[in-house]
């Protein structure tokens, strides 16, 4: 066809924009890590002082980022081992059809569509140490102790996420279900496989590919999580739960330690690249003349 | 032999698509559900209740005090938080979803160098942590500000076109899997006929896309709206959204002597209600959207 226009003029407004607020802003990011700004030198921050790697020592040496890397690594990888046989029970809880299904699918969805201001906030209050939550326990016998301080606010953080986040993972879960094929739970009932078995060795390898890629979305989402520990524990937070995103925000719009604050945010990209790489490999980009229907599964 | 087997899966589709026995398919659902809705009841319980009674621990409300749904609007200032949130993140949504549409179809229905290296950018784009992001923009809004001699940092534009971007990847995403659903014989029919690329994208393309563009305008809606992050930093008493209102409310009520719980938890349920029946109502749309990213 001679002549056929290609209208790449309408990506324009969308590359403008992640030029604008995406990639320059990141070079920006890369910049600042190597300088040494603070609010003195803020307002002629192209002129301050380059002191190379300087910041990224100090981060790792000096600062609290190694323990904030490892906090957030562990709380986001027991978050999501938690969340995922929670997720995936819920689902198959839920595909089997029964009356009130619809109901308890939308019920399921409220901790994940609730705002995570709004969780914080809600959580905030259950967890006052004399609160609904220490209440509970002493009726069982438990003396529950400090949740917004001290070490057990490490595990608030683990149990209020799980509790937000565990949808995610039953929608993912759901909908890899959904597409077994049914010829597969005839071939597994005439087998005369009973339920675990079937389970077994029928639906849990088909669920392998979209759980997989469903657990490196929950860790990603995990790590990248600030607006619940920001508002849970508010700022400064206590040291158990000072995790690299509040770490980072702390650091600029505390201390205002820019520089510092920069470097620590490039080494969360570097922690997040692996994971990431992972996501993007496995994640079908394209789909050919097969893979038509894709937008259409409801 | 076919007949009886098509017999058998036809008089009980479901005891063979069954995944778990009946009992344990009721105790998962059970626990679930009360996992789920003790705290989303506490909320409502406590909202109503005295702060005295909340400050102790108590499940059930003792009293039974709707004021707190009329002091917000003056002690949270949660009116202006919500219309400003309101302006914000509607003004996104449509702006989003119409620039995602346009992307979309490009990236659907037309081969060119670069194609793939987009899309794998719109999945990555997603996971950048905002905290990255944050000290940049607000670095080069403060020198935009500088340069142009006209506030930035403060305005409602700031977040506009802040969250704008960050939603762009992911609707785009979304109009992306939406428009791959549309058979290409549509705007083929219509090129034929002499139509340009913006007509076809405006007379055929987007009046099928109403679906998608809900899809994806809602995620841009949530983006701005759920954001505490950059409107934390961005923003001004005037220009605050009502997630910062109510976590400045919050924190405001640290050290005094007994925190008003009732009135936090009131404005917390009023500015998560919009956003749960928006999800409620667009649920099966909203879900094949959410899934678009993760499976295939």
């Amino acid at each position: 066809m001679p002549g056929r226009h290609r209208p790449l003029w309408l990506l324009a407004p969308g590359a403008v924009l992640t030029v604008l607020v995406i990639v320059v802003p990141l070079a920006v990011a890369l910049h600042i890590s190597l300088l040494d700004l603070d609010q003195y030198s803020f307002r002629q921050w192209v002129r301050a002082p380059f002191v190379g790697l300087a910041n990224y020592t100090e981060a790792v040496r000096a600062s609290g980022a190694v323990h904030a890397i490892v906090l957030s690594t562990s709380y986001a990888a027991i978050v999501t081992v938690v969340t995922l046989p929670i997720g995936v029970a819920a689902a198959l809880a839920t595909q089997d059809r029964f009356r009130g299904r619809g109901l308890v699918r939308s019920v399921f969805l409220v901790p994940y569509v609730l705002p995570a201001f709004v969780v914080g906030t809600v959580w905030r209050i259950i967890l006052q140490p004399d609160g609904v939550a220490n209440g509970l326990l002493a009726r069982l016998g438990i003396d529950g102790g400090l949740w917004l301080n001290g070490r057990q606010s490490f595990w608030a953080l683990v149990v209020v996420q799980i509790w937000a986040s565990w949808p995610l993972l039953y929608l993912l879960a759901l909908a890899g279900l959904q597409s077994v094929d049914p010829v597969l739970h005839e071939a597994a009932a005439l087998d005369g496989a009973g339920w675990w078995d079937k389970l077994r060795y029928v639906i849990f390898p088909h669920l392998r590919g979209p759980v997989g890629l469903a657990v490196i979305i929950a860790f990603l989402h995990n790590i990248n999580n600030f607006t619940l520990p920001f508002v849970l524990f508010g700022v400064p937070s206590p040291r158990d739960v000072e995790v690299l995103p509040v770490l980072t925000y702390v650091e600029s719009f505390q201390n205002f330690r820019f520089g510092l604050s920069a470097a620590m945010a490039v080494l969360s990209l570097v922690l997040i690249a692996i994971p990431l790489a992972g996501y993007l490999r496995a994640v079908r980009l394209d789909v050919g003349q097969d893979g038509v229907d894709q937008g259409s599964r409801a | 032999m076919t007949g009886s087997t098509r017999r058998r899966t036809g008089s009980g589709t479901g005891p063979v698509t069954r995944l778990l026995p009946g009992p344990l398919r009721v105790l998962v659902i059970g626990v679930l559900l009360v996992v789920v809705l003790a705290p989303v009841l506490y909320m409502v319980f406590a909202s109503v209740n005295s702060d005295l009674s909340v400050a102790e621990g108590a499940f059930l409300p003792t009293s039974l005090d709707l004021g707190n749904y009329l002091r917000i609007w003056s002690t949270v200032e949660l009116g202006r938080g919500l219309a400003n949130s309101l302006l914000v993140a509607g003004t996104v949504a449509a702006g989003c979803a119409f620039v995602a549409l346009g992307s979309a179809y490009v990236l659907v229905r037309y081969a060119f160098r670069g194609r793939l290296a987009i899309l794998r950018g719109l999945l990555a784009l997603q996971s950048i942590p905002g905290t990255l992001m944050l000290l940049p923009v607000f670095v080069l809004f403060a020198s935009a500000a500088q340069l142009l001699g006209i506030p930035v940092i403060g305005t409602r534009w700031a977040l506009f076109v802040t969250y704008l971007t960050f939603a762009l990847p992911f609707s785009t995403w979304v109009m992306v899997t939406y428009l791959r659903g549309l058979p290409p014989e549509l705007d083929e029919a219509a090129r034929v006929d002499g139509a340009s690329a913006w007509q076809v994208l405006t007379r055929v393309i987007l009046p099928l896309s109403w679906p998608g563009l809900v899809v994806a305008g809602i995620f841009a809606l949530l983006l701005g709206w759920n954001d505490v992050l950059f409107a934390s930093v961005l923003t001004n008493p005037d220009s605050r959204t009502a997630a910062v209102a109510l976590q400045v409310f919050g924190a405001t009520q640290e050290g005094g002597a007994i925190p008003v719980y009732g009135q936090l938890m009131a404005a917390a349920l009023v500015c998560a209600a919009p956003v749960v029946v928006l999800y409620l109502v667009f649920q099966r749309y909203l879900i094949s959207g959410l899934t678009a990213g993760g499976v295939k």
